[in-house]
């Protein structure tokens, strides 16, 4: 009450709610961008880096295929959309399956860096034997 | 002094305004430093061997039609002259960026467009692979096919 006297004549004080609300906005804006923005279908699968390539971008008619591999048993497991596939030509199969219905499907290969470029091999061919051109590959900025 | 003692005995504990600014300050600087190690997904694009040929013909330009090879020990050779050891470090490929770039230069001043087929053998590794395919994309190559084959 009695603080409040200075009221409008005097000189203009620093005010404490705006200068919260800047900050608590900021903190969120800087929160929101921070949460990685990883795709959350395989988080074990270690993406090689690429600092030049281009952001990735959401596209409904894109299949995922990852690649997962597993220094234990030396050997590569597929996933198409959460689905696991070690037959090649039962990928090419789901391929064909999910193809049907999507304008321009494309695949993207989010392959382990710690894989061979046959691994890799394996998915393209069942692309190409499902009649997918466009192909993807996932890797990480840093 | 005993006035003051007498005041917050008997008032509320009060909300207090400065250590939450600090508090928020802490935070929001802690965000603004990890901004800048933020790992985001990306993604280099390409076409099935084959298909990009048919897509650029159409124009009736010749287009540039570049090979560059990488071996089991990451060894790459373009158009069969060797430029980058496989002990290179990942990402360091300069030599292939600079050839490249030049490369893409020179198709962008004829209007030519430019066709880079990566072949690797089967045991590549396939971060070796990506690197190349980076240094592509640094050089604003975007028409590129990736072959595995046993004989190269």
């Amino acid at each position: 009450m009695a603080g409040g006297g200075g009221g409008g004549e005097g000189e203009p004080e620093f005010q404490i709610a705006p200068m919260i609300d800047v900050l608590l906005t900021l903190l969120i804006f800087f929160m929101s961008i921070t949460t990685a923005q990883v795709e959350a279908i395989d988080k074990d699968i270690k993406l090689p880096i690429a600092p030049d390539a281009k952001e990735r971008k959401k596209d409904p008619n894109q299949m995922i295929v990852n690649v997962k591999w597993s220094s234990k048993d030396q050997a590569a497991t597929f996933m198409l959309d959460g689905a696991k596939f070690s037959d090649p030509q039962e990928l090419t199969n789901a391929m064909e399956a999910k193809k049907a219905g999507r304008p321009d499907p494309s695949i993207l290969i989010r392959g382990d860096k710690e894989l061979q470029a046959k691994e890799i091999a394996t998915v393209m061919n069942s692309a190409a034997q499902a009649g997918i051109d466009n192909i993807a590959f996932s890797t990480f900025n840093q | 002094m005993g006035r003051i003692k007498h005041e917050t005995k008997n008032e509320d504990v009060g909300f207090q305004i400065a250590p939450m600014i600090d508090v928020v300050f802490v935070i929001m600087l802690f965000f603004m430093v990890k901004v800048g190690a933020r790992q985001t997904e990306t993604e280099i694009k390409s076409k099935l061997p084959g298909s990009a040929e048919t897509s650029t013909s159409v124009e009736g330009l010749e287009p540039l039609e570049e090979s560059i090879m990488i071996d089991q020990d990451g060894v790459i050779s373009h158009n069969d002259e060797i430029l980058e050891a496989g002990s290179v470090k990942d990402g360091d490929l300069v030599q292939l960026k600079d050839r490249m770039k030049r490369l893409a230069e020179q198709g962008r001043a004829d209007k030519t467009p430019v066709i880079v087929t990566v072949s690797t053998q089967p045991d590549t590794k396939y971060s070796r692979v990506v690197n190349v395919l980076n240094s592509l994309q640094y050089a604003g190559i975007t028409n590129m096919t990736f072959t595995v084959s046993e004989d190269l």
